[in-house]
This record gives structure tokens, sequence and C-alpha cells, in this order.
């Protein structure tokens, strides 16, 4: 199979490249992962991130053939040659594949996930009925790999002050929570013109979620709890 | 309701798009299927009061529309504050004058 990598080392390289590398598969390589580590014998000075290699925590986000996907599970079979890895598009590139997450995890420090209430904690747990639970269904399964975030033009265009579609979903977990007592405080928080409202619903984020997530229909809900807050 | 928060212009944009969105599916189903109309019909049409206000609600949500869309694409790509407030001058001022305009023809005809 033949791969073209997005190779910068700014240490080494005035302005980025792609680099062409040819690779025959083993039989056991089954994802994008596979190929990387066979490559990286090749040339061990390709840098990228990966920790589970099973989907779960979201380490090896990248551009695989122009959509942000999860390299360890993205099959090789089917992808149009040559594979082009490329970094998250919209992020600081660190080294080759591997970018800087400061400011993503800086917006989601901003959105507060974590439960909040302060009234005297019950006996053994804070109940839910099963229709409360079922409203956190499509908002905790993130893993914060910056895929919908790194194809989101919007938060292209204003990286730093959009929360962008990741942060939001997970501000979303949070509102949507009936054991959640800041409703109000977080709803306050989101309501900017630049945090929340440069969401123009072009639902990248939803098309390219490696965990069939939706952050579109998140931030829909988050400006229809304004509206009725509002009202 | 903060003025300043997004949420104005947000829900601006979708009552103008609504109201446009009505106009069109009317004008395409009275052009479409109703019977030709010469230039002077049209005139009478819109000569009355009912149909002139009709047309200054299209007229606004028109120009909301179109401010809250500008205003949003400069907001996302002209980032430098002198630019973006010198753009959002001159198309404001542009659509107040053709709004200005539009309602002092529509009003000027109709009385």
């Amino acid at each position: 199979m033949r791969f073209r990598i997005y190779r910068f080392d700014p240490e080494k390289d005035r302005k980025p490249y792609f680099a062409d590398y040819e690779l025959e598969p083993h039989p056991s390589d089954r994802k994008v992962l596979d190929a990387l580590t066979r490559l990286k014998e090749q040339d061990d000075s390709i840098a990228y991130r990966r920790s589970c290699r099973e989907g779960v925590c979201g380490s090896d986000a990248m551009n695989i053939n122009g959509r942000n996907m999860l390299a360890c599970i993205t099959p090789l079979e089917g992808l149009r040659e040559p594979v082009t890895l490329a970094p998250l598009p919209g992020f600081p590139v660190i080294r080759d594949l591997v970018v800087d997450m400061t400011q993503f995890f800086a917006h989601y420090h901003a959105t507060q996930p974590w439960l909040q209430n302060g009234e005297p904690p019950p006996e053994r747990e804070r109940l839910q009925s099963p229709a409360e639970r079922e409203k956190l269904d499509g908002l905790y399964e993130c893993i914060l790999c910056a895929c919908c975030s790194g194809f989101c033009p919007s938060y292209w265009w204003n990286p730093d002050k959009f929360l962008g579609p990741a942060a939001l979903l997970q501000a979303e977990r949070f509102v949507a929570d009936s054991r959640d007592r800041a409703g109000a405080e977080r709803l306050e928080a989101l309501d900017d013109v630049y945090k929340l409202y440069r969401c123009r619903t072009i639902m990248n984020c939803t098309e390219v979620c490696p965990k069939g997530l939706s952050p579109a229909r998140a931030i829909e809900r988050i400006k229809l709890a304004l509206l009725r807050r509002s009202a | 309701m903060r003025i300043f928060s997004g949420q104005q212009a947000f829900v601006l944009q979708r009552l103008s798009a609504l109201v446009l969105l009505a106009f069109t599916a009317a004008a395409a189903l009275r052009l479409g299927f109703g019977a030709p109309v010469s230039l002077e019909q049209w005139q009478a049409w819109a000569a009355q009061p009912a149909a002139a206000a009709l047309l200054l609600l299209l007229a606004a949500a028109l120009l909301v529309h179109a401010w809250v869309g500008t205003r949003d694409v400069v907001l996302d790509y002209v980032h430098p504050l002198l630019l973006r407030l010198s753009i959002l001058s001159l198309v404001g001022v542009a659509l107040a004058l053709l709004g200005a305009w539009t309602a002092f023809v529509l009003v000027t005809h109709a009385l």
C-alpha cells in the first residue's frame, strides 16, 4: 500500500511537507494504526499519538484521506491510495501527526465538566429515573478525541473563542443531568456570541464523530434551553 | 435576552427566515399557478395598504436576515477590529438606506 504522511519537525524543517511510503501490510494488519506502527519500523522519526488501540482513548485522531478519524478503528481495506495521513486540521502541529491540544482542553475545562450539586449527599447515591438517565445517552460517550472540533469550520475560524463541538457536547451533558444544580449558571456562561453562537449547524461534527454522537444536536439543545430561559 | 449574547441574532435569523420562506412559497405558487398579471396590476396590488404592509414585512425580514448573515461572516473571518467595524458600519448603513428607500416607495405608493 502507498501512504503519504504529513511531516514536520520544527527543529529541522522550515515548512511542512508530505513524505511518500510503501508498505506491504502483514495479513494481521487491519487498521490504519497497524500500518502506522509498521511504517514507524521503517522510519522511526514518524511521530503520532496512540494508546488504547481500540477506539476508547481518542489519542490517535488524525485526518485520513481528508476525513478526521481514529487510526485504530479505521480499516485499511477500502482506503483510496495513497492513503494520506495528516494532523487534525486547525490544530497547531507539534510534530508530524501530533497536535497541540492545549486550547481544546482549555475549552473543555471552561465548561466545568463535573457534577455540581451543593445539596447534602444522600446515603447511597443521587438517584435518577430511567427517563432522566436516558437524556444523557449520546452525551456521556464522548472520548474527547477532537475529531469533531478539528473538522468544524467555525472552530478553525475562531479556535480561541468558540468552544467547539466537543466542549459544547460536554456542556450539554451536564446541563441535561437531572442531578446537577448549576444548570442556570452553566447556561449563563454559554450565552455568548462566540462561545456558543459561532456554531452554524454545519454538522461536520456529527458527520465525523467516530463514536456516532451528534454534537450538533447537543448544541441545538443548549440553544433551545437558552431560548426557554429567555421566554 | 442579552442584546450582545448572540441569542438575539440567532432568533432574528430564524424568524426572518420563516417570513422569507413563507413569502417564497406564496410567490412560487402565485407565479407558477396563477394567471399572468401585468405590471399595472402588480402596482395596483402593491398600492393596497395590506399588500404594502406585507411587502414592508418582507423587506424588513430580508434586511434583518442579510444583516445577521453578513455580521456572522464578518465575525468569523474579519478579525482586525478596525476593519471589522468599518465593514459592519458600511453594511449597516447600506442596508438601512435600502430599507428606508423601500419603505418610502411602498408607503408613498400606497397612500
